[in-house]
């Protein structure tokens, strides 16, 4: 069999097919069995009914040889000569008659000896004698139908007992017994190979399916069905999952590469410094100081690429965490005073430029976080509100409870704002508002990239409004704790 | 040979004009900026630019558009951290005679800017003859009639620019502007003494002389 190979591959693996096919062969045979049993059983209650119905003909038939004499005094007699054959005329059957007032009148010559009558049950019943089946009929108060003519009339009835042998019967009921027994076989022999085929022609597309999902690869993420994959109703939730599957890796694929790309881009600035200043204090001999002031140059550049790899590092585990990669144990934390942590941390910063940082509390709200994340959270916004301000202006950081039942933190600064054409691009990764890696603001531009992920780590958002030459709004909505 | 370098990086822009300066002899002029890049491009007859892509004010693909609509025709060698395709392709599209990919190594560096100044003025081979006059441009040498001349850097510099134009009349402020960076006006009266000085060394044990004087136009370089 060419069966399924994802299924078949050993021993003691289950198998749909072999499964299948145990049922559609078992529920065959208990068809071919059910019908064999019923065939029989009705055959021979069909036949017993025929039977009886003989039977009974042949008792009225002897209760009709029974007449009055011609005494006119109420007195019987059998007529013998006219007893009809037996119903089955290779087999005698026997019969008695009595009468209401003498008793016994006649019986067959084959009459077995000590026979008892049952007195009770049904008219009609079976029984065993010298291990031969026999059918009886019982005829209680029959009438005379002979008509006794006279002045005086005396009126009798009969007791008419009358049993056939059953021998035919059952001969009949065991060959029409084996009749169905073989066009069942026969229906089974054919029936069966066609559910097997049916079986593994069903389950067909099952296998067309593993090895298009083999085909898919990162270098080609579509998942091509042919069409009578895609019309199985029954693998429509396997397909519809694994494209949604294939959706989510590509995703999360894209996003990585994505992320990758953008990290080299951003480390070959600093690398290609770094080198030149290397390979210039190479080109020719220098003086001691030369190479002083060229090594200094380069530990100062290694100390900033060192800090950009920190900062990627720091973005990829929080992107990582957004994406529910991993599940810290968190304790439940006050929002508002890891707020007034962070702004203790600014503060040599903001005093550095004359700014004041106020925050306008509304008591504890508790959230259930890791405290270092909130604290990177609030001095990233806080760094940025501080930086474009301009000296002696002013931050607000403003902590309450949202709308939606969760904390909702508000930093605004007046400074000069952002141009409408960056602000949609802020939390982008390595997006700056100078195109040129601009030191006098010290950015890597991943700090808002860091921040937006793990807010959206704690289920949570971040937006930003500003209106230049106004001042910029950060809020960030985080839910009601689970 | 005078370059400009258009670089925002402080200390890179400082080492490849060192470099290009210290290995090569050229005058570098550095811009920060896109804006100040163009400025630069636009009022000084350069023999090569080297352009930084990512530039503040002014991205470098825009000012490669804007210096070439504005005809001019100094060779550009781009610097870029992208090498996918299409933007090598938008870029040479866009008027670049070469690029570089970041980190790049200053020999390379300063090979491509050579063989695009060479090649601007026309001169495939990297060694130019003019008579029995052979200067390399690789290893800085000058030989006449196969006898090697020693040369001060500036000597060597005033043929070098003379050579790259044979029997073409170059003005004294033609070669203090290929000489020098932006400050090349205090420095107009030593061309002079490196053309004679120049003079003394080529014509020594030779029949006639390379270097001729037109008198009020400039100087020719011819055999």
């Amino acid at each position: 069999m060419d069966g399924i190979n994802v299924a078949d591959g050993g021993t003691n693996r289950s198998s749909i097919k072999r499964w299948l096919i145990t049922i559609v062969v078992l529920s065959q045979t208990l068809l071919a069995a059910g019908l064999l049993v019923t065939g029989i059983l009705y055959t021979r209650r069909q036949m017993l009914s025929t039977l009886d119905n003989h039977i009974q003909a042949h008792a009225m038939s002897v209760a009709a040889l029974v007449r009055y004499t011609e005494a006119a005094n109420g007195t019987l007699y059998f007529d013998g000569s006219l007893v009809p054959p037996s119903v089955d005329p290779s087999r005698p059957d026997w019969y008695a008659v009595w009468t209401e007032q003498s008793g016994l009148l006649t019986r067959s010559a084959n009459w077995p000896a000590g026979f008892e009558i049952p007195l009770n049950g049904p008219d009609h019943w079976s029984f065993q004698r010298a291990s031969i089946g026999y059918r009886g009929l019982r005829l209680f108060r029959v009438p005379v139908l002979d008509r006794e003519e006279g002045s005086a009339f005396h009126p009798q009835t009969l007791t008419i007992v009358y049993a056939s042998p059953t021998t035919r019967l059952d001969q009949q009921v065991q060959h029409s017994g084996f009749y169905i027994a073989i066009s069942s076989l026969l229906l089974l022999a054919v029936t069966i190979p066609l559910a097997l085929w049916g079986v593994r022609r069903g389950l067909l597309p099952l296998q067309e399916l593993a090895e298009r999902a083999a085909l898919v690869s990162t270098q080609n993420w579509e998942l091509r069905l042919p069409e009578d994959v895609q019309h199985v109703k029954e693998l429509r939730p396997l397909t519809e999952s694994m494209k949604t599957m294939l959706d989510r890796l590509r995703h999360s694929f894209d996003q990585q590469r994505e992320f990758l790309g953008n990290s080299a881009h951003e480390l070959k600035t600093p690398v290609a410094v770094l080198k030149s200043t290397l390979q210039s204090l190479l080109q020719r001999p220098r003086t001691l100081e030369e190479y002083r002031a060229g090594i200094e140059h380069s530990l100062e550049d290694l100390e900033r690429l060192d800090q950009l790899l920190q900062w990627i590092l720091r973005l990829a585990r929080a992107e990582q965490w957004a994406r529910g990669a991993l599940r810290r144990d968190l304790e439940v934390i006050d929002i508002t005073a890891t707020c007034e942590d962070a702004i203790e941390r600014i503060r040599p910063l903001a005093d550095g430029r004359n700014t004041t940082v106020q925050l306008s509390k509304n008591g504890p709200v508790p959230f259930r976080a890791d405290p270092d994340d909130l604290q990177l959270i609030w001095i990233n916004l806080l760094e940025n509100a501080v930086r474009y301000s301009p000296p002696g202006g002013s931050v607000e950081v403003a902590v309450s409870w949202g709308n939606t039942g969760g904390a909702q933190i508000i930093f605004e600064d007046h400074g000069a704002g952002i141009d409408p054409a960056h602000l949609p691009h802020i939390f982008e990764r390595f997006y700056r508002g100078d195109p040129s890696r601009n030191r006098a603001t010290g950015g890597f531009g991943l700090g808002l990239a860091i921040v937006k992920a793990l807010v959206e780590a704690y289920g949570g958002m971040i937006t930003a409004d500003s209106t230049p030459g106004r001042g910029t709004r950060m809020t960030v909505v985080l839910p009601a704790s689970r | 040979m005078r370059v400009l370098v258009i670089e925002d990086e402080p200390r890179l822009a400082e080492n490849v004009a060192r470099s290009l300066r210290e290995s090569a002899g050229y005058a570098v002029d550095v811009a920060h900026d896109g804006q100040e890049g163009l400025f630069m491009a636009e009022s000084n007859d350069y023999d090569a630019v080297l352009l930084d892509l990512m530039l503040p004010q002014m991205g470098g693909l825009q000012l490669l558009r804007r210096m070439r609509h504005a005809g001019q025709r100094a060779p550009v060698l781009v610097v870029t951290v992208r090498d996918e395709k299409e933007s090598v392709v938008a870029l040479l599209n866009a008027g670049a005679d070469d690029y570089l990919t970041k980190p790049f190594d200053l020999g390379e560096l300063l090979a491509r800017t050579k063989a695009l100044i060479r090649r601007g003025k026309g001169h495939p081979s990297p060694v130019l003859v003019v008579g029995d006059l052979e200067l390399n441009t690789v290893d800085r040498s000058v030989r006449r009639g196969g006898r090697p001349i020693s040369l001060t850097a500036m000597e060597y510099r005033v043929l070098e620019y003379l050579a790259h134009r044979p029997k073409a009349v170059v003005s004294k402020t033609e070669l203090l502007e290929h000489l020098y960076d932006y400050n090349w006006e205090k420095f107009s009266n030593v061309i002079e003494v490196y053309i004679s000085g120049l003079r003394r060394k080529l014509d020594d044990g030779s029949t006639h002389q390379l270097i001729h004087t037109l008198r009020g136009q400039g100087y020719i370089l011819q055999d």
